[in-house]
């Protein structure tokens, strides 16, 4: 292909003035991939202590509690359980309601598929990059607009963290962006700190599709894709171990290559991969060319067959974010079950919930509802405090905030919903989002607030 | 008596023949009132419901289903889909929603339904007995074509009746051939002129040879929805108008005065701005309650408390085309549930939500029916719960009299893999 030819030529004729560094001096240094020229502005809002007193809690570690209190101080949680002692903060008469950890959602388009779409989102997308099948060099953050009408919706319905993915067109798609959906004036003052760095992959019918028209260059067919990754991630381990031996003062350093540079921060471990994959045989043969190339798949996305590999699944270590309810659009789709997250949890899989949608994205708590409807159908019953775990602490360990976010539990930041019902009902609206302790969302609170600067004086919704 | 334990869906076994069934110890929601008749005994043969009593007596040679005191409503009616026409979205041979005929916009897509299609089987396990769908936009700018209803019997046949409506669709980049909306409304409001002239002099001269509807049609096919259309100025069909926009809703409203016909809005994104208008004007809407983002600038408006503001104002409103163009096929009884649970959460009442499933459709669409009041059409749904909330399952699903079988597709495989070790 086009641009691997040119990223081999640039690595064959590379005018190699890089001066030897001490090996001291270089390995102090972080890699290349794990530079961030992108910094999060994001400043925690000041945090409200509250206790919230005699709610259901799901603490997402899959306990439940009855009658239960949360107290939050600075920002943090401080205690769950019953009878709490109240310290002298705002209490909440949570009685008859429900609070769990923020709603995560690893897998977003929010401010690159904005709402709405125009001629020009449409002609000139933003959700990818598409001159080439690998864009490996590209930080989605770098294009997501915080004004996107959706941000506020997806935080109005409980989402307190999402993963801002690029498309499933190129092949190595690019890197990711974890952001709390909260009103700033740049993605920037969204940006989650403390992940571990995601990058997207895809396999299969959008790939080839795309490879397929005439004016692209990528390939044509699965085997082709699978070929391009291989090749792809052959290329980062020579340019691996150059940059090693240069550090070890054995070798030239090569010129700086964004894309290569990004995949060697995958078989070093430090960026990990969402790979967009549906058929069972596109998901295996990826995960045999992981193994062989000595790096984990954090995530299949979307997955929607791999409740028919779930060893394979599990004995990678590889997670499923799946869908509860989307199939059939696609000839690749055309066996998805509605069942396959119960399937999977019953058989050690790592999975949750993920919406690849504004809609959906602001009910994943009625995604996983529907996915344990479908899973009583077949007598797998998954009770409340295992399905939260769909939508809160099994997301935040894929995106390696498991220390942060995701469970209620002394210690962690204060990201957590106060749903006016079991969140596993439709009707239940969520009375209060926290983040980092602070109240992010309050529905008492008069309608339009928060307001995007899109929506600020047209004469929308609010 | 044949005693048949309800559980779960998937165990159910239909009966081989059943000419009397009979619904036990129901939470029956009859739609006469908004409160159900408990403990009641729903009693159906040869198609229609004979009657629905507390604990009423259970004839003899009936097929029961006990119901176990869970719910038992009318089938519910999807009020905007393309089910029965579409399957894989992207495989165009799979899909059969729009004629690109250039010469004859009239079109019915009653012939192209396929009732073997996995979307009907697994809607129909979700509880959905009947379903508008319309046709996509012909090349002959308004028009879309007739919509039909589907109704979600076993076997290929699923048509219930076609030529229900002249379809049209109408907003920003609706149509390139026409450009503006303005044009748009333009060629809509000749259509119905020429019409209306046309049936005029039929009144004075007889119908014109060849052109009514007894006779054959022209020998170069029907002009743009030329028939139908004057179905709708005789006022026998509604004009369905597919569009969003505020200034657009008022558009259609005007045309409920200007050519005394009945309008039907689908979609209507903005339609809760003139709530009172559309009231007035005795216009009906389907819509898609969970809608709270602009797809378009014709959605600026959307918001999920649409359909409450519009049923207080006295809007009929029904529901449909839920979750937009991954659901509102695919899931075609589940976003439909979800969605009315969704305009419930936002302040509809629940009964009106369900009325929005139900009865509201089917008045919309001029078919009438959707209770199980003695006399009507045996279509009901025993449910394992709220039928609003999407996590319930359809235990037992009844259409025309007859116990269908609620195991889609997804069922098949979920059986075969769900023991999978591998």
């Amino acid at each position: 292909m086009m641009k691997r030819v040119r990223a081999a030529a640039v690595f064959a004729t590379a005018a190699l003035l890089t001066l030897p560094v001490p090996a001291t001096a270089q390995r102090a240094a972080a890699a290349p991939w794990q530079e961030n020229p992108y910094p999060s502005t994001y400043r925690a809002p000041t945090p409200e202590d509250q206790l919230l007193r005699g709610a259901t809690i799901l603490d997402g570690a899959g306990k439940r509690i009855d009658g239960g209190d949360v107290l939050v101080r600075a920002g943090k949680i401080v205690a769950v359980g019953k009878g709490l002692v109240n310290p002298g903060v705002r209490e909440v008469d949570a009685r008859g309601r429900w609070v769990t950890p923020g709603v995560i959602d690893v897998h977003s388009h929010d401010g690159t598929f904005v709402r709405p779409l125009s001629d020009p989102d449409r002609e000139a997308s933003d959700v990818s990059d598409l001159s080439s099948a690998n864009v490996a060099d590209t930080w989605i953050e770098t294009a997501v607009n915080s004004q996107d009408t959706s941000f506020d919706r997806a935080l109005s319905n409980g989402v307190t963290t999402m993963q801002i993915l690029p498309g499933s067109t190129p092949i190595f798609a690019g890197r990711s962006v974890v952001v709390k959906p909260i009103r700033a004036s740049t993605v920037w003052g969204m940006k989650v700190t403390g992940n571990t760095q995601g990058f997207k992959m895809a396999c299969g019918e959008n790939p080839k599709s795309w490879g397929a028209e005439s004016e692209n260059d990528g390939p044509t067919s699965r085997q082709g894709v699978i070929a391009y990754m291989r090749q792809g991630f052959i290329n980062a381990r020579a340019y691996k171990l150059s940059l090693e031996k240069a550090r070890l003062g054995t070798g030239e350093a090569p010129p700086r290559d964004l894309k290569l540079e990004t995949l060697a921060g995958i078989l070093a471990g430090d960026i990990r991969v969402h790979l967009h994959c549906y058929r069972a045989n596109d998901i295996a043969g990826a995960l045999a060319l992981a193994k062989e190339f000595g790096f984990r798949i954090a995530a299949i996305h979307h997955a929607t067959e791999a409740y028919k590999i779930p060893a394979l699944m599990r004995e990678a270590g590889t997670c499923a974010a799946v869908w509860a309810d989307w199939w059939g659009f696609k000839m690749e789709a055309q066996d998805a079950i509605r069942a396959e997250a119960p399937m999977l949890e019953r058989a050690g899989v790592c999975v949750m919930m993920h919406s690849d949608s504004p809609a959906d994205g602001q009910r994943l708590n009625i995604a996983a509802a529907k996915a344990a409807g479908a899973g009583r159908r077949i007598g797998i019953d998954i009770p409340p405090e295992q399905m939260i775990r769909w939508i809160t602490s099994n997301p935040a360990r894929l995106l390696g905030l498991d220390k942060h976010v995701g469970i209620l539990a002394p210690g962690y930041e204060a990201d957590l919903v106060l749903w006016s019902a079991s969140p596993f009902s439709i009707y239940a609206e969520p009375d209060l989002v926290m983040i980092g302790g602070a109240v992010a969302w309050d529905r008492t609170k008069p309608r339009g607030e928060p307001v995007s600067d899109f929506e600020l004086g047209r004469k929308g919704a609010k | 008596m044949r005693k048949l334990a309800i559980m779960l869906a998937l165990a159910t076994t239909a009966p081989v023949s059943a000419q009397t069934i009979v619904v036990t110890h129901a939470e029956a929601w009859t739609m006469d009132s908004a409160e159900p008749v408990r403990d009641a005994t729903i009693v159906i043969e040869s198609g229609r419901i004979v009657s629905v009593t507390a604990g009423g007596e259970v004839p003899g040679g009936a097929t029961v289903i006990d119901a176990r005191g869970k719910p038992v409503t009318p089938g519910f009616v999807n009020g905007a889909t393309q089910l029965g026409l579409i399957e894989v979205r992207s495989a165009s041979e799979t899909s059969d929603e729009s004629s690109a005929d250039d010469r004859n916009a009239g079109f019915s897509p009653a012939r192209a339904l396929n009732g073997n299609s996995t979307l009907v089987s697994l809607a129909r396990a979700d509880g959905l007995t009947r379903a508008l769908v319309y046709p996509s936009p012909s090349r002959q700018p308004v028009f879309s074509g007739e919509p039909v209803m589907a109704r979600l019997r076993e076997g290929a046949d699923i048509l219930d009746r076609g030529d229900l409506a002249v379809y049209a669709t109408i907003g920003g980049g609706a149509w390139t051939k026409l450009g503006s909306r303005a044009q748009q409304w333009t060629v809509l409001r000749n259509a119905l002129t020429e019409a209306k002239r046309a049936a005029a002099s039929d009144v004075t001269q007889g119908p014109a040879k060849g052109r009514g509807s007894g006779g054959p049609p022209p020998a170069r096919g029907r002009r743009p929805g030329e028939n139908p259309i004057r179905g709708v100025i005789a006022g026998d069909i509604p004009l369905a108008i597919q569009t969003h926009r505020e200034s657009d809703i008022l558009q259609a409203i005007a045309l409920t005065s200007d050519f005394k016909i009945r309008v039907v809005i689908v979609g209507g994104a903005e339609a809760w701005r003139v709530a009172d208008a559309l009231a007035a004007a005795k216009i009906g809407v389907v819509l898609d309650p969970q809608a709270n983002l602009p797809f378009t600038f014709d959605q600026l408006g959307a918001r999920q408390d649409s359909a409450a503001i519009l049923a207080r104002a006295g809007v009929p409103v029904a529901i449909g085309l839920v979750g937009g163009s991954i659901h509102m096929n695919y899931n075609a009884g589940l976003a439909l549930r979800e969605g009315a649970g969704i305009a419930v959460a936002n302040g509809l009442p629940w009964f009106d939500g369900l009325r929005a499933v139900t009865v509201n459709p089917l008045a919309i669409w001029g078919r009438g029916g959707g209770t199980l009041a003695p006399g009507s059409d045996a279509d009901l749904v025993v449910w394992d719960g709220d039928p609003l909330e999407p996590s319930t399952n359809a235990l037992a699903v009844v259409i025309e009299g007859k116990q269908v079988s609620t195991r889609s597709r997804q069922d098949l495989l979920a059986e075969r893999y769900k023991d999978t070790r591998p």
